[in-house]
């Protein structure tokens, strides 16, 4: 899938936004939001906050994970951990990006915050592809990755699935006696890893 | 004016389905985007969908166009109309590319009554094939020489490759799934624990997309 498509996805999270208009509750078909009371937080899904914001209509919350105290914890942490750690938010890059690129004057220290989550994110992925290429190297066909985001997952796409159908393929031809770790390895430093 | 009640009452009257639907309706679409094969088509969820967006559609007009409401109801049909017609595009390109295997393995599925195609894909890939052959037949096969004419479907034919990896989510706990093992020996299992990802063959796990207990990521 496109990036784009995962941000759409991602856009279907529920975030605070503080209106200042006052209007009835609004019935949409992924559920009823509202009212809105100038000055009163509610929950809306971002691609409506995100509108909102566009139309100056509203301010932006920032979500309790966005805070700087707790963005530098888990960058601590999953820099210690060898494994990935559980993000406070399935699609954590997409709310950044478009909440930062949107609202940035909603949210303090915007930059600082911008600059940890883009630190988070290469840790991160530094860590994926070293897991990739550790599973690659064994000659594995299966892998476990919690905590993995969607946006990073598909970032590896079709890189690793396409590695794997390859290693397959050429296993396939050659049909000669595997070696005994073949399909026992896991992403090693995804999750716990005992899962075969 | 009643518009109020209007919106107000079609979505009481659907609100116990209308969110499920589009939920539904998105699993469906990621799952058929990932998948590398067709999968049961989900026509009920796209109809009831598509109900739904023409009676917002109505009320809408009947608001003034500078209306708040307007505005967000049309973003919020432009998205899921985005999702259906992506949904539908990415079936029918499913169906050209993998037009023979479709049509003769629908053929049987049909017979028992578990069709994945709609009847208008089931018709869609119907002509299609019918229209590439014989366009192949103009262009190409009616001038060689004759015994080179015959157009052999077998050897047109494109198979999805079921053994492509795939990532995937457990929507519950699945116990058991057996991981072949290419040299026929020591074939593996695992357990999807609910919530838990994985990359893993597409093969062994196509069922458990078909009935919903994993979703591909």
């Amino acid at each position: 899938m496109d990036p784009y498509e995962i941000e759409f996805i991602g856009e279907n999270r529920i975030i605070s936004i503080i209106p200042n208009f006052s209007y009835d509750k609004i019935y949409l078909i992924c559920g009823e939001f509202g009212p809105f009371r100038a000055g009163l937080p509610l929950n809306v899904p971002l691609w409506l906050a995100i509108m909102l914001k566009q139309k100056q209509k509203c301010r932006i919350v920032p979500p309790d994970w966005m805070e700087m105290d707790n963005l530098e914890n888990l960058k601590e942490e999953e820099k210690r951990s060898r494994f990935f750690t559980k993000m406070p938010n399935a699609h954590y890059m997409v709310e950044a990006k478009l909440i930062l690129g949107a609202a940035g004057d909603d949210i303090p220290n915007s930059a600082e915050i911008k600059t940890i989550i883009k630190d988070i994110w290469d840790i991160r992925m530094s860590k994926l592809r070293t897991s990739m290429d550790a599973l690659m190297k064994s000659g594995g066909s299966y892998g476990r990755l919690d905590h993995l985001t969607m946006m990073e997952i598909n970032s590896v796409k079709p890189l690793l699935p396409a590695a794997m159908d390859d290693l397959l393929r050429i296993q396939m031809m050659a049909k000669k006696p595997a070696p005994a770790s073949l399909n026992n390895s896991t992403f090693s430093q995804s999750g716990n890893s005992q899962n075969v | 004016m009643d518009l109020e009640d209007d919106i107000e009452f079609s979505n009481d009257e659907e609100e116990i389905t209308a969110d499920t639907v589009l939920k539904t309706l998105q699993s469906a679409w990621q799952n058929e985007r990932l998948a590398p094969e067709i999968l049961p088509h989900r026509n009920d969820m796209v109809e009831c969908m598509l109900g739904q967006i023409q009676h917002m559609e109505r009320n809408i007009n009947k608001l003034p166009k500078t209306d708040l409401r307007a505005s967000i109801h049309k973003m919020e049909l432009s998205r899921i109309k985005f999702i259906i017609c992506n949904y539908l595009k990415t079936r029918l390109n499913k169906i050209e590319k993998y037009c023979i295997p479709i049509l003769n393995e629908e053929k049987q599925r049909i017979d028992s009554g578990t069709n994945y195609l709609t009847p208008s894909e089931y018709k869609y890939a119907q002509e299609y094939l019918l229209n590439l052959e014989s366009h192949l037949k103009t262009v190409v096969l009616n001038k060689v020489p004759n015994n080179m004419q015959t157009f052999e479907m077998s050897k047109m034919a494109v198979y999805p490759n079921l053994q492509t990896h795939v990532f995937l989510q457990a929507n519950e706990t699945v116990n058991g799934v057996v991981l072949e093992d290419i040299f026929g020996d020591q074939d593996e299992e695992i357990d999807l624990e609910e919530g838990s990802q994985h990359i893993l063959q597409y093969k062994p796990i196509a069922d458990l997309v078909k009935n919903g207990k994993v979703q591909l990521i």
